[in-house]
């Protein structure tokens, strides 16, 4: 059965797997490991991964001298609404699209259907900062919230349709025939059987919203104290002398990471099953 | 809402009344999502559309000026054009680099090697990070004078002096191509994963009793099966880069010189001054006009592919 051609082949897989491998992790490694360092040795460069002497001075000034607690505060702040927020209105609007009989509804999902590929994206930024402003949320990261949380992204309305879907309708007929109205039967019955619904959407928001660049920048770009991490940490690369901040960038660089590293290692199958989905199913 | 469940319960007797009740929950449930997507989604497009017609900074007076941006936008910016030239380029090398290596890796981990969850799991990783924050790590590790790709470089004496990474044109596209790579590769290995995951193991076994070796089986059973989730992978993929902003805001922010503006960049500077000496001038109305011209384009290629996915399916 083993010739010697099969195990030269199954050599060559794995070698290849493990170059992807390296490819895939490296980067992260580096940086995390490179935090540790000295700003002498941080600015000599070279081939050396792992700290001569491992020190904490990097994140001791991030933390104080360039703010980074208050941006990881600002940064749990507007990932916690974000996640609550999305989790009721995707899998409301998941059940209503899976349920609901009114033509407005099925107009409604036309819609978002088309606008993952007829959108604007990053250019509908200025337009969105205009009705902000309209409603005096400009300079706050509450425009961007209630942009995330009701804006209907396509990705988890869909992966919560499709769960939905898959709920036998058998439970509504039933709660119908006892008196249920459409409310009382989302909220009593549909509602509480989506827990694993409720993890993966809460996850791809809370990815959303942890990660969030341009759509928090430009709403506090003058407002520094509303700034979240990932705002402050690129900032720290644009303004003049990015060099001489290295140790900061690295320690804010890892500050950001470290919670999406860890949750995404404990939790990964929800990840992976989470943004599959929605395209798939969309 | 409390009022709505009170007229509800009152008209729960009467069947139509009850279904009339039913659909004014449902209505009213969907409403503030629905404003939501007006606000965000739909009044975007007609404020572009109307202040295109317009030339406007933001201090002056809006002035309108007919379809003068659009005539401006095509006889009169090169600069535009290069950076739609350069988001093609992108969006092209980086999917024949990608859709192979991405489709090979899933064919590997489907043939269940050993340790292929934990192979899933890293390969994935990079997706889940702020593509922002991508930026930033990859312009350290690029750095010219103390980047660590240098330094390796430098010490396998594959290069003599430090490369400037991000100096040339060639240079940085090459690096955006690499750092664009690495966010999207593992995500578009699970959609592969998911399209083989449905192929029967038995045609595979069917096929090897029939003398198939394992190559004539990828061409002839894998390729073919997994077509439509192929198909949705490309349109995504090209999608998503034709948008990518954050990156190359983070990674070159255009440099050298605004070689490297992709088309999203280009224009979101017109809308922002962006960075500490951002040399392009605010103007919103000539902005909006690009982003119907740049949304135009999106449509047409999206029209395209679908028509010739349409068409390569038929002869198949």
């Amino acid at each position: 059965m083993k010739n010697p051609g099969r195990i030269v082949g199954k050599i060559v897989i794995y070698f290849f797997l493990l170059i992807i491998t390296v490819f895939a992790l490296f980067p992260v490694i580096y940086i995390l490991l490179s935090s540790f360092k000295s700003t002498q040795e941080i600015l000599v460069g070279g081939t050396r991964i792992i700290p001569t002497e491992w020190r904490l001075d990097n994140y001791v000034k991030a933390w104080n001298l360039a703010k980074f607690g208050r941006l990881t505060v600002n940064s749990i702040y507007y990932s916690f609404f974000v996640v609550l927020g999305c989790i009721v209105t995707s899998i409301t609007a998941g059940y209503i699209f899976s349920r609901g009989k009114t033509r407005f509804s099925k107009v409604v999902y036309r819609m978002v259907l088309a606008s993952m590929f007829v959108s604007l994206g990053t250019l509908a930024l200025y337009p969105q900062l205009n009705i902000a402003k309209i409603f005096g949320l400009s300079g706050t990261l509450w425009g961007p919230i209630i942009i995330r949380v009701f804006g209907m992204n396509a990705t988890q309305v869909f992966i919560a349709t499709g769960n939905i879907n898959q709920l036998p309708i058998e439970l509504d007929e039933a709660a119908k025939i006892d008196g249920c109205s459409f409310f009382r039967i989302f909220w009593q019955i549909i509602f509480p059987l989506c827990k694993p619904l409720i993890a993966t959407v809460g996850l791809i928001a809370f990815r959303t919203a942890w990660s969030d660049y341009l759509l928090p920048y430009v709403f506090t770009i003058s407002a520094r104290n509303k700034w979240p991490l990932v705002v402050g940490v690129v900032n720290l690369k644009s303004t003049g002398e990015a060099v001489s901040q290295w140790n900061l960038m690295l320690a804010g660089i890892s500050i950001s990471i470290l919670p999406m590293l860890v949750i995404y290692l404990l939790l990964n199958r929800y990840f992976i099953s989470g943004l599959t989905e929605g395209a798939v199913k969309g | 809402m409390k009022k709505l469940v009170q007229a509800n319960l009152a008209g729960k007797s009467k069947s139509r009344d009850y279904q009339l009740g039913d659909k004014v929950q449902e209505i009213t449930m969907m409403m503030p999502m629905f404003i939501g997507f007006v606000l965000f989604s739909i009044y975007p497009i007609f404020w572009v559309l109307r202040w295109a017609l317009f030339k406007y900074n933001g201090y002056s007076a809006p002035q309108y000026v007919g379809l003068a941006n659009f005539v401006r936008a095509f006889t009169n910016d090169a600069a535009y054009w290069k950076s739609v030239g350069n988001t093609f380029t992108i969006a092209g090398i980086k999917m024949l680099v990608e859709i192979p290596l991405s489709l090979i890796l899933a064919v590997l981990l489907n043939n269940k090697v050993k340790g292929s969850s934990f192979f899933r799991v890293i390969f994935f990783l990079p997706s889940v990070f702020s593509v922002a924050v991508v930026g930033l790590i990859f312009s350290i590790m690029f750095s010219s004078y103390n980047g660590i790709v240098n330094a390796v470089l430098q010490s396998l004496n594959l290069i003599s002096k430090n490369i400037g990474w991000f100096s040339t044109k060639q240079n940085a596209m090459f690096v955006i191509i690499l750092v664009s790579l690495w966010t999207t590769f593992g995500l578009n290995m699970i959609y592969f994963l998911t399209g083989l995951q449905n192929i029967p193991d038995s045609m595979y076994e069917c096929a090897s009793i029939d003398g198939a070796t394992e190559l004539q089986q990828f061409f002839h059973i894998t390729i073919p099966l997994v077509a439509p989730v192929l198909q949705l992978v490309i349109m995504l993929s090209v999608l998503g880069t034709l948008r990518m902003t954050d990156l190359i805001l983070v990674l070159t922010n255009g440099a050298p010189g605004g070689a490297t503006e992709v088309v999203m960049t280009k224009i979101f500077k017109y809308f922002f001054s962006y960075g500490e000496n951002s040399a392009t001038e605010v103007q919103y109305g000539y902005a909006s006009a690009l982003s119907v011209i740049t949304a135009v384009i999106m449509c047409i290629v999206t029209v395209i592919y679908l028509k010739l996915s349409k068409r390569m399916q038929e002869v198949t």
